[in-house]
């Protein structure tokens, strides 16, 4: 809505092309404008504008707007509104989805192919590997990631794997960018434990009660580590911010000050943790079963008080809703409980001996701040959104479906600032379906990251 | 953290596992008695027949319960009129049987380290496992799970009661007894197994004597002097300076076993820690006398219950001189083939235990038989081979109450015990009597009319896809 003294309304009609519904239209119409788009792009045009038939906004005031207009300025969302109030600027390339929707770009809070494939993943030095950091792994624009743009995916947390109980440092990239640097977007992104259900393999076989007695030894060593450079810098910035005072002070009564603070010893292996104590950094738990889950919010989220995301929480998991419901309530503004439910959205119930979605499970346990994951590529990064489908099958609803793939994973990551709807100021994020993503047979037509077209499936190019 | 109360800000605690389950009745819908909305705080079953194994077996009376506990029992008692009333005419009603040996309800029965003393049940414990629906309907009430036998030394056990949403709510008490076996482990032999147990307990001693020798160097640091005398006498002047926080994980629970009070150059030093048992696993007869000299050589004899094989009813003399309790394998006769003639010798090993005079344990079966993983059967066979009834319900309920410590709260039907409470339709030790309801401190835990499972089992020529659902 800036610039309206220079631009022009959107309803006015321009040389672009205009995007029918039917193939027929969009392929020959395609063909024209993609020699537009060579000119415009030799001009470098100010902005994008699109203009689509529905917005579907994801923020926390559910805007959908039919016929809305979104602007887009260097790598930022600039306007947002209904295709009569937003000025596009003039020279702004103006792409019109005239029968489709659009969305933010989709956000994965369990990835793994970011990496490029299943190495780098992994290292089983120890039953737990504090001190290891995947930051040097994600490999920009590699065959997974171009995979993950044709879904829409534009936001991915890389994690280590599940091998040991805890494996290391996540970071969070965007699947967008050519170079490292370009693609990160948190470092660490979060902390990766998991709980059960994997790192048994260790030593020949390990049971609960000793994998999780040694989670809670490291984490216990890494907290004292925290703890003992927290007092010191409370210290340090005790004396300095009143040294002019207390130097004064001290001249006059005759005293000397108080003598400086020792600085524990720097310990690469601990360091890392810092930021998981001071609640910057979450803990993504890898964690599935009854039993499971219920250790994970007992330990992690209870006993350390950590910002802790479930991740998978799948099979009878949903069964602990109510005393995450509860852990939640209590109000532990400080930790956080994230849960996200995914890959595989069923689970045959044994009690009531009937299939049981794990969505809509969670849904009815109460817990309705839901994200789904897919542990790409074990279910491949641009099929997010049929775990979304596959939920909604099992029960659950379409709207929550949307949010726990928006809204709600770049919350429960810390990254709802940035990413995660479609507002004016966020990162330009953005994502074209040719109907509701949840709806199976919808495609992603066009994805952007960052304000840049990562992927471009309107001129007959699409991949899926 | 696990006797942590959840749901205190709203629910007392006897009801919590009641409104666990009823918060959870979408999920639950069918597995089992599905409770009303409001508990009650007052429970009445009345015209039972009840058999409280401690005191005679009354014809016709009530039982009273208050907040979870029994208030009153006998032929004529006043019953409050705000109290939920069960009419339980003609029909049994005896103490919560306990299972006092068993690692179900784990993920896996051991780990697969040796030696983890420093592990505890509550941190692998399923409270989901249908083992525990199954104790339900089986009228076990409190469950001693602990790690099972293919071990060193295995981690803590700990006594829950089979309902509730998390470890906490479930458990009766925390962990009084590590796991122990004399019989060699997978891959052990007798000299590599008590090898083991031989160099754990002098690890202990030897980190006890560091621990005191570094606590008098730090002393020492503290009031700025050198190190004066050489380490022996270094661990002496240290031994009381050892506190429960110089003591790690790995070797509290050692020290807990040994009596939690630290030893160090051969004298004594503070007592830290509240002692620990040790349930004691001894596969053959021979295991007997190494078990009995292992627990009196670290102080823990008096602490020690000792966990049969079959073969074991040889070692008769050895148990009657030892006088400690016994749990008795699920396989209640033993049969011992001649390598010669094939001539089979059967010998049923409850009355040999039970005609050495020794507080004995039944458990369910080895196998999952639906008969002999009723500890109610277990008894009834003891009868039939002489054992007198009485002894053999104390067998199920009041002994091993009593060797976990807990015969204060469970194993009879007593004023101010724990309401552990369960209707048979006929006498428990015929076996066509069923298990009709269960009763957890009060809390109608169980009914057998409105089991789905278990009417789905029962109900003939009716498939899956036509039983009615919930």
């Amino acid at each position: 809505m800036r610039n309206r003294p220079r631009g022009h309304k959107a309803t006015e009609p321009r040389g672009d092309v205009y995007y029918a519904g039917f193939c027929a239209l969009v392929f020959a119409g395609g063909l024209f404008a993609h020699a537009a788009d060579i000119t415009d792009q030799s001009s470098s045009p100010p902005g994008l504008a699109f203009r689509a038939a529905k917005l579907v906004a994801m923020d926390d005031a559910n805007t959908v707007i039919n016929d809305a207009v979104v602007l887009v300025k260097g790598n930022r969302i600039e306007a947002v509104g209904r295709a009569g109030d937003v000025v596009i600027p003039d020279g702004y390339r103006v792409l019109h989805f005239a029968e489709h929707w659009l969305l933010p770009g989709i956000v994965e809070a369990h990835n793994h192919s970011a990496a490029g494939g299943w190495g780098d993943l992994n290292d089983m030095v120890y039953q737990t590997n504090p001190g290891l950091d995947i930051r040097p792994v994600p490999r920009p624009d590699n065959p997974w990631v171009k995979r993950a743009r044709t879904g829409g995916v534009t936001t991915v947390l890389l994690l280590p794997g599940s091998g040991t109980n805890l494996a290391g440092f996540g970071t969070i990239v965007s699947t967008g960018g050519k170079t490292p640097d370009e693609i990160t977007m948190r470092t660490p992104g979060s902390l990766k434990i998991a709980q059960a259900g994997n790192p048994e393999w260790y030593f020949g076989g390990n049971g609960r009660s000793f994998m999780n007695w040694n989670l809670r030894q490291t984490i216990e060593k890494a907290r004292a580590y925290c703890q003992r450079w927290e007092e010191y810098d409370q210290a340090t910035k005790r004396q300095s911010g009143g040294a002019t005072e207390n130097v004064a002070a001290g001249h006059q009564a005759g005293r000397e000050s108080e003598p400086p603070p020792a600085q524990p010893e720097f310990d690469p292996i601990w360091d890392g943790f810092r930021g998981v104590f001071t609640g910057a950094v979450p803990a993504t738990v890898h964690t599935q079963v009854y039993q499971v889950l219920l250790m994970t919010v007992e330990m992690i989220a209870d006993q350390f008080g950590l910002w802790t995301v479930t991740e998978h929480s799948s099979f009878d998991a949903w069964k602990v809703g109510p005393v995450v419901r509860e852990f939640q309530q209590r109000g532990a503004p400080h930790a956080p409980l994230w849960i996200i439910q995914g890959p595989r959205q069923y689970h045959f119930d044994r009690t009531s001996r009937r299939m049981i979605g794990n969505a809509n499970g969670w849904w009815k346990n109460g817990i309705h701040e839901l994200a789904i994951n897919t542990d790409a590529p074990v279910v491949p990064q641009e099929e997010l959104t049929y775990q979304s489908a596959m939920a909604c099958w099992y029960g659950w609803l379409p709207y929550p479906a949307l949010r726990a793939i928006t809204n709600i994973t770049a919350k429960s990551i810390g990254l709802y600032d940035r990413v995660g709807s479609v507002e004016v100021g966020k990162q330009a994020d953005l994502s074209v379906w040719t109907g509701d993503p949840i709806d199976p047979r919808s495609a992603c037509l066009m994805t952007v990251v960052n304000g840049e077209i990562v992927y471009d499936g309107t001129q007959g190019t699409r991949r899926f | 953290m696990h006797g942590k109360p959840r749901y205190s800000a709203f629910v007392p605690a006897w009801l919590r596992g009641f409104v666990v389950t009823w918060l959870c009745g979408f999920v639950t819908a069918g597995a089992v008695a599905q409770p009303p909305a409001v508990p009650p705080e007052r429970v009445a079953l009345t015209g039972a027949r009840i058999i409280p194994v401690v005191g005679a077996p009354i014809a016709s009376g009530t039982v009273l319960v208050e907040r979870g506990k029994i208030a009153a029992v006998g032929p004529e008692v006043e019953i409050p009129y705000d109290a939920r009333v069960f009419d339980v005419s003609g029909k049994f009603v005896m103490p919560g049987m306990i299972d006092v040996h068993t690692a179900r309800g784990l993920d896996i029965p051991n780990e697969s380290r040796p030696v983890t003393p420093h592990l505890d049940v509550a941190d692998a414990l399923d409270p989901s496992q249908l083992f525990f629906e199954d104790c339900l309907r089986l009228g076990i009430t409190a469950v001693h799970v602990i790690p099972a036998n293919n071990t060193v030394i295995g981690g803590l056990g700990r006594v829950v009661r089979p309902i509730g949403l998390t470890v906490g709510e479930m458990t009766i008490a925390e962990g009084e007894f590590l796991k122990i076996a004399i019989t060699p482990r997978r891959g052990f032999d007798r000299m590599l197994q008590m090898a083991t147990l031989r160099e754990t307990f002098l690890e202990l001693d030897d980190y006890l004597a560091r621990v005191a020798e570094k606590r008098y160097e730090d002393k020492l640091k503290e009031e700025d002097k050198q190190i004066d005398v050489g380490p022996d006498e270094a661990r002496k002047r240290g031994r009381d300076l050892v506190r429960a926080e110089d003591v790690d994980d790995q070797h509290r629970n050692l020290l807990r076993l040994c009596g939690g009070q630290v030893r160090v150059a051969g004298g004594p030093g503070p007592k830290l820690f509240q002692p620990l048992g040790a349930f004691v696993y001894c596969g053959n007869a021979m295991d007997i006398a190494l078990a009995v000299r292992l627990a009196k050589d670290h102080a823990f004899f008096d602490r020690t219950v000792l966990v049969l094989g079959g073969e074991c009813h040889k070692a008769v003399a050895e148990l009657k001189q030892a006088a400690r309790p016994v749990v008795l394998p699920g396989d209640l006769t033993y049969r011992a083939t001649d390598p010669l003639t094939g001539e089979v010798h059967e010998t049923f090993v409850p009355k040999k235990i039970f005609d050495a005079g020794l507080l004995f344990a039944l458990v369910p079966g080895p196998d999952d038989s639906y008969a002999e993983r009723m500890l109610n059967y277990q008894a009834a066979q003891c009868v039939r081979y002489g054992v007198p009834r009485d002894e053999a319900l104390r067998a199920i309920t009041l002994n091993p109450a009593k060797m976990l410590g807990l015969d204060g709260r469970l194993g009879s039907i007593e004023p101010g015990k724990d309401a552990h409470l369960v209707v048979f339709s006929g006498d428990p030790l015929d076996f066509s009597s069923v298990v009709e309801q269960v009763f957890i401190d009060g809390i109608p835990a169980y009914d057998r009319a409105k089991d789905v499972r278990l009417q789905r089992l029962l109900s003939p020529g009716t498939s899956d896809s036509t039983a009615k659902p919930e």
